[in-house]
């Protein structure tokens, strides 16, 4: 079974061209979804609500940058600090392109930067080659050593 | 070889004559191992009592009688080193005689006079605490006090001249007040030249404040030693009232004519301010009694001089402070630039009692009243700086400062203080030249050499002129007091002003920070619903594109296309505001490869076929800039060039390496469309643009960036152009010798070619 792939997002409208554009990207993978940063690692944890849920990390997470309660660099932080969930790949979406927050995420260790585009289609592409790409072709063992370098020298 | 004088007393010039003059200051004034013979002397051991010395005028048979008496003496407390003691009327063979004591290391010395009748209430210090003392207080100036004193002295003594002096800093005296009787020459307002009484002399009248010659003609009476230990040089007489004074004193009071002198010193905190000075033709004695009238007379005026002076002192400082405070207030209300200070010249001036003051910042110059040139006043508060003073001060400036003789009329005297350390702000006042004439008493310079190659003291002492020159009115201790407090207010205004500068650095940091978290939230929220619009009209046109008629179509590709361009707009200002606020990270670039780079990536980017014909000079020079922000700006020349000129074929584009006095850069000339030069000043404006949008794309904000990165840089934009003929757009840099530098600690040496 694919592993999911998580999408953290607040706006309900980015929320619905995300998954538009991860359907178009005919993706198999289940899509789940958390609308800020504390439910975001509640899942990921496996804590609070989600203390039930099955055991397995996502194959990639999806996080915007702006988030309510914990921001999507803080996620960031704490899914590196996490040795369970260090190695899940982690793409930034955002409508920032401010230098401060991409390199901030480099510095926490980002896999992937993607500024939103304005135009709907090329959006549509962009989320369509980082499912693959995250979701498909480079899903890698949890915790392997190839993983760990790739994380650590985006 | 001069002894104490009240008057000239030896030889003025010390140039010509140094051997001679240095024994006169070694001639032992102290120790003469004589006495004058108005009086006898006898100088007993201090632990044995026993006669050691005696002077020779003694009757042989008169000692022992001495001797005996002195045994049954109730001695009273005689500290050595102070003043003789009056020890009352003794009688030996029956003779009265007024005897005095005093004490010096090794020795008492006692001091036998006739004895003078006797006056009770009637002595001469009862009058003067009675009748003189009032009169003294009413006096309003120095000048009147030494005048009453001069009289009062006059009085007591019967001497025929009494004088009062003063010495000024350099040691000559100036005879403020006199009195005399018929036949007596006028010495008032006389100078007479330091070097008319030796230091060592001078140092006796502060320890000995009253000196007494009855007979200039008088045959010292040399000391018996009668302990054979001992030789005249043991017997210190610097506080004796008998004490022999040099010959060649004597020789000098007769060739003023006078047989009798008297001095009375006036010591005031412990240095000699002046004299009573008598004279007398005829050899005059002056009794116990009226001696000590005279020495409370001296005492009496030092401590009123003291008090007059104190409170004029006073008053003087009382009134530059407020002066000083005024200045400080104008200063406090303004910028506190030190310039502000020659904005009020009056206040500026009367501070130090100046004619002319002068404001130094740096390589900049603020004057008011009469002072020297820029450049003359630059040179001399470079010299002051480098001396290190917090306040430097002086009436002869061109003794200590050679180019200043050049400058009498405006800088003879100078008073200046530095503000700060570090940099060079000084304030300078100025006064001129004032030409004295001083009338010497005879002239200084003239003492007869004989044939026997002996000094004689100058015969004449008719009045003698001289004019003084080089040298400005000195300045008061309370000028410079007041300067100096002014210094210390500016200080205590500029560390102010520093601190509320660094005040305003913070609350800029702040704003700029507000800023910063404002373009963030603009483009993370302005950019989101152009996104969602744009999307959403994507998806109607998806799946609903084919129920939807040609218009509808086309209004929603209308509707798109403003989201994008809405997202275009919101995107290129951030970039501008970036362009503002990113730190500038200077550095040599290589123009040559930065327009070959530009030139071959955006011909690439021009669709097949189209014609460009670049002319491009030999070289360009390396530019002192931020190498990423001088890309954007050649970036946005060149590529305006293409856009502009697209209808032209071939399309002609120049990129010409400019070099002017202001710096180094580029210009770029096309063959396009050029612009009506009406609209020059718009050109460069955010959003402005000058053509259709639907002619040429473009958010309108190409050249604003240009204009901000060449501004922050410190150079200049222009922009040339003609209506269907073409336009010209280029901008210099500073070059990096003309900047201040920014980071003064940063040498890193230019990187290698092809760092962009």
């Amino acid at each position: 079974m694919l592993k999911p792939i998580l999408l953290v997002e607040d706006d309900k409208r980015d929320l619905e061209l995300t998954l538009i554009a991860l359907e178009r990207s005919q993706l198999a993978n289940e899509v789940v979804i958390q609308r800020d940063g504390a439910e975001a690692l509640d899942y990921l944890k496996r804590e609070g609500e989600h203390a039930g849920r099955t055991e397995g990390n996502p194959a990639v997470i999806l996080l915007d940058l702006k988030l309510p309660k914990v921001n999507g660099l803080e996620v960031l932080e704490a899914v590196r600090a996490d040795p369970a969930l260090r190695s899940v790949p982690v793409v930034m979406l955002t409508s920032s392109q401010e230098e401060a927050d991409v390199l901030k995420s480099y510095q926490l260790g980002v896999n992937a930067y993607v500024v939103k585009p304005v135009a709907f289609d090329r959006f549509v592409s962009a989320i369509a080659d980082l499912g693959v790409f995250w979701a498909v072709l480079n899903e890698p063992p949890p915790g392997s050593l190839k993983a760990l370098r790739h994380n650590e020298q985006p | 070889m001069a002894d104490h004088a009240p008057l000239p007393a030896a030889i003025a010039d010390p140039a010509p004559t140094p051997d001679l003059l240095s024994s006169c200051h070694v001639e032992p004034i102290r120790v003469p191992g004589a006495v004058q013979p108005h009086g006898r002397l006898l100088v007993l051991d201090a632990a044995t009592r026993r006669p050691v010395a005696r002077s020779e005028n003694w009757p042989p048979d008169a000692v022992p009688a001495a001797v005996r008496a002195l045994d049954a003496f109730p001695w009273p407390e005689l500290p050595p080193g102070a003043a003789p003691s009056a020890l009352g009327v003794w009688t030996l063979d029956g003779a009265r005689w007024d005897v005095s004591g005093h004490r010096t290391e090794r020795h008492l010395l006692l001091e036998f006079e006739p004895a003078q009748p006797t006056e009770g209430n009637e002595a001469p210090i009862y009058s003067l605490t009675r009748v003189f003392l009032p009169c003294l207080q009413d006096a309003e100036s120095v000048q009147a006090l030494t005048q009453l004193v001069a009289a009062e002295m006059k009085r007591l003594t019967g001497f025929g001249r009494c004088l009062v002096y003063r010495f000024d800093e350099a040691g000559h005296g100036e005879v403020l007040a006199e009195a005399i009787d018929a036949g007596y020459d006028s010495y008032a307002g006389h100078h007479f030249p330091a070097g008319d009484i030796p230091q060592q002399a001078r140092a006796l009248y502060v320890l000995n404040q009253f000196r007494l010659i009855a007979d200039a003609n008088y045959i010292p009476v040399p000391l018996r030693i009668e302990d054979g230990a001992l030789s005249a040089a043991d017997i210190d007489l610097s506080q004796a009232q008998l004490r022999s004074v040099s010959p060649i004193h004597l020789e000098y009071m007769r060739n003023m004519g006078t047989l009798a002198s008297m001095s009375v010193s006036i010591v005031i905190d412990g240095k000699l301010w002046g004299l009573i000075s008598c004279h007398d033709h005829a050899p005059r004695f002056i009794g116990m009694s009226t001696r000590l009238a005279c020495e409370h007379l001296g005492q009496l005026l030092a401590l009123q001089i003291r008090s007059k002076e104190a409170n004029r002192l006073v008053a003087e400082r009382l009134a530059l402070r407020q002066l000083t405070l005024q200045i400080v207030a104008h200063l406090a209300d303004s910028d506190a630039t030190l310039q502000r200070l020659v904005l009020e010249p009056s206040l500026m001036l009367r501070v130090a009692r100046a004619t002319g003051a002068a404001v130094v910042r740096d390589d900049a110059v603020w004057s008011v009243g009469d002072v020297p040139s820029d450049a003359d006043v630059q040179g001399l508060a470079q010299w002051i700086a480098g001396l290190g003073q917090e306040v430097y001060h002086s009436d002869t400036l061109a003794r200590h400062y050679a180019p200043a003789a050049s400058l009498p009329f405006t800088a003879a005297g100078v008073l200046a203080v530095s503000i700060s350390q570090v940099h060079r702000h000084l304030i300078l006042w100025f006064r001129p030249e004032i030409v004295k004439t001083v009338t010497w008493a005879g002239n200084p310079r003239k003492n007869a050499i004989a044939e026997d190659g002996r000094i004689h003291p100058r015969k004449s002492f008719e009045g003698w002129q001289e004019r003084i020159r080089g040298s400005a009115e000195a300045w008061s201790d309370a000028e410079i007091g007041a300067v100096g407090e002014l210094r210390q207010a500016l200080i205590g205004i500029v560390l102010r002003r520093a601190e509320e500068l660094a005040e305003v650095a913070h609350e800029l940091t702040r704003v700029n920070k507000e800023l910063e978290a404002f373009s963030y939230t603009v483009s993370h929220d302005l950019r989101a619903p152009m996104r969602h619009i744009a999307g959403y009209v994507d998806l109607v046109v998806d799946s609903e594109g084919k129920a939807l008629s040609p218009r509808a179509l086309r209004y929603m590709t209308n509707v798109k296309d403003a989201a994008s361009f809405a997202g275009q707009l919101v995107d290129a200002l951030l970039d501008f505001s970036r362009m503002g606020r990113a730190a500038l990270k200077q550095r040599a670039v290589d123009t040559q490869l930065l327009v070959g780079d530009l030139v071959r990536e955006l011909s690439r980017q021009e669709p097949p076929g189209r014609q460009v014909e670049w002319v491009l000079d030999a070289h360009y020079p390396a530019i002192h800039a931020d190498p990423l922000l001088l890309q954007v700006a050649a970036r946005n020349l060149l590529g305006n060039a293409l856009k502009y000129s697209r209808g032209r074929d071939p399309a002609r584009i120049a990129v010409r390496a400019v070099s002017t006095e202001a710096g180094d850069g580029l210009e770029v000339e096309d063959n396009g469309v050029g612009f009506q030069m009406q609209y020059v000043g718009k050109l460069f404006g955010v959003f402005q643009r000058l053509h259709q949008a639907e002619e040429f794309e473009g958010t309108g904000i190409g050249l604003a960036n240009v204009k901000r990165i060449v501004e922050r840089h410190g150079g200049t934009v222009w922009a040339a152009g003609e209506p269907g003929v073409g336009a010209r757009f280029g901008f210099v840099l500073p070059r990096r010798e003309d900047l201040p530098d920014p980071n003064p600690t940063d040498t890193l040496p230019p990187p290698p070619h092809g760092t962009l």
